[in-house]
């Protein structure tokens, strides 16, 4: 005799408060089934589960709407690309690739840079803490030195003294941009005197001579006028110091924070209403710059966008392992991927999605990672259909920073995945394993 | 009395309780699991018939069976 097909069984208390003129979510689901032409199962049996999947075209796409809203409207702009939103190799090359140069905040990343063959002066140098043997060899090397505290400032005087030179040096400030809480955290600040005071210091000196204004107002911005506010005070800076010690600033640098399309814990509204676009951004940034300026020429334009390129080019793959049904009546899945892989987890509500349309009621469920901690929960609250051992669920967007922040952290820290432009995938990092633990241990 | 033989079944798979106003969605498996265990079945007794009427591993069934009850139970179905 033929046996039937199963279909798992359900049973779900009708709540006649839940029906409303958008449908029912007992009868929605979220399904991908491929990235960029590859099937999902496919990239989890090729390259295991969970696994980081990345698309170099969603990331060209991505630069190329931000790059053009921006060279549209203002001759001379440069990315740099922040290499601590995602610093694998195979990522960096890709936004080298499309011009962009390197924002790095440590020396570890400041080598990295190096080993890609980007050049010293190439390479924007920022953050509070810069030890001296590296800034040095930053310095020497030509590096764009962001300058961050008066320590700092010693220190490259020091270094200018020892190489007997002068060192260009752009200044990181911060400001009141009517955005809360403020950014005060690196740099100088503007109202309070401070950003002028050390920039008197650098002219003193003589060692030191201020070429560029930088400023990162924050992070996930949703209020282009923010950066109207802070381009507004840069050139207010910029101005003043052009004509105080009759010196030209060729650059500023506006740092990043602009938002992904990402689902922020606690806001309702669809992405496309609350994110600004490229053009706003652009449309903020440039016209200030234009009527401000009052130098022979505009300033050179300096980008650290990292989120906003990176982020829905980014999958967390993961497989379900099993469940449970817990004392309150909602199911636990259990997946082999935890918050130790996903920093973001923290803000973002994920989009996640099945790898098929599966038969059967969706019912109230909970993800939970595979780490033997309480806090590993991935969703606490998300209607799914009833999925089998070895169901494979996307994440997204997970592209910035949940690499760069995954912690080796009871698990080993998963393989990466990169799909060309012509869709085929490679892997560019491998999965680690004991000897990764274990190196370095004495 | 356990609640779950006062439940009303109807051919579009809704389940309603009438002493506890309850309505209940249901499939077609779960449907069958629930008029079995009207007839005093035991839970390895609906696995072993299942196992013989369904595409599915004895051991598959177990889970998903076990987890019904599960949830039974918090709706104060089965005690």
């Amino acid at each position: 005799m033929e046996k039937l097909a199963y279909e798992k069984p359900t049973i779900n208390k009708i709540d006649f408060a839940m029906a409303s003129k958008y449908g029912s979510p007992i009868n929605t689901q979220k399904v991908r089934t491929e990235i960029d032409g590859i099937s999902v199962n496919e990239l989890t049996e090729k390259f295991g589960s969970p696994i980081f999947v990345f698309s170099e075209r969603k990331m060209e796409e991505l630069y190329n709407n931000l790059y053009s809203a921006f060279s549209s409207r203002y001759p001379d702009v440069q990315f740099g690309w922040s290499y601590k939103t995602n610093y694998l190799n195979a990522i960096c090359k890709v936004f080298h690739r499309l011009g962009s140069c390197a924002e790095v905040v440590s020396e570890f990343e400041y080598q990295k840079a190096r080993a890609l063959g980007i050049e010293g002066k190439d390479i924007i140098f920022n953050g509070p803490y810069k030890p001296y043997e590296d800034l040095k060899i930053a310095v020497q090397e030509g590096a764009k030195i962001h300058v961050d505290n008066l320590f700092e400032l010693d220190d490259l005087e020091k270094i200018a003294t020892e190489l007997g030179i002068v060192i260009p040096l752009a200044i990181r400030i911060n400001m009141d941009i009517g955005v809360y809480p403020q950014w005060s955290r690196f740099g100088f600040n503007y109202e309070n005197g401070d950003a002028y005071e050390a920039i008197e210091r650098m002219y003193k000196s003589k060692k030191m001579k201020l070429v560029g204004i930088h400023s990162h107002i924050g992070t996930f911005m949703l209020d282009a006028n923010a950066y109207r506010n802070a381009t507004t005070i840069i050139m207010q800076l910029k101005e003043q110091v052009e004509r105080d010690f009759n010196s030209e600033i060729a650059y500023i640098d506006l740092g990043g924070g602009f938002a992904s399309k990402s689902n922020l814990k606690g806001i309702y509204q669809s992405t496309d209403v609350i994110i600004p676009t490229p053009d706003d951004y652009a449309e903020a940034i440039t016209n200030v710059i234009y009527d401000l300026n009052k130098s022979e020429n505009l300033p050179k334009l300096y980008l650290e966008t990292g989120r906003a390129l990176i982020d829905e080019a980014g999958y967390l793959l993961t497989s379900v392992h099993g469940y449970k049904r817990f004392p309150d009546g909602k199911k636990g899945y259990i997946l082999d991927a935890g918050v130790n892989l996903l920093y973001t987890s923290t803000w973002y509500n994920f989009n996640i999605e099945t790898d098929k349309h599966y038969e059967g009621e969706n019912e109230p469920s909970l993800l939970n990672g595979p780490l033997c901690m309480n806090i590993d929960i991935i969703e606490e609250n998300i209607t799914l259909p009833p999925l089998n051992r070895g169901t494979v669920l996307s994440i997204s967007p997970v592209g910035a920073y949940n690499y760069t922040q995954a912690m080796q952290f009871i698990r080993y820290k998963p393989a990466a995945v990169l799909i060309d432009r012509g869709g085929k995938a490679r892997c560019i990092k491998e999965v680690d394993d004991l000897a990764t633990i274990n190196y370095k241990e004495i | 009395m356990q609640a779950i033989t006062q439940l009303v079944l109807d051919e579009n798979n809704i389940a309603f309780h009438p002493m506890m106003g309850n309505s209940y969605q249901l499939n077609g498996i779960s449907k069958e699991i629930i008029i079995l265990l009207r007839d005093s079945k035991s839970k390895h007794e609906i696995v072993e018939l299942l196992s013989q009427r369904y595409d599915t591993s004895y051991n598959e069934l177990f889970i998903d069976v076990s987890d019904l009850f599960s949830k039974l139970k918090v709706y104060g179905l089965l005690g």
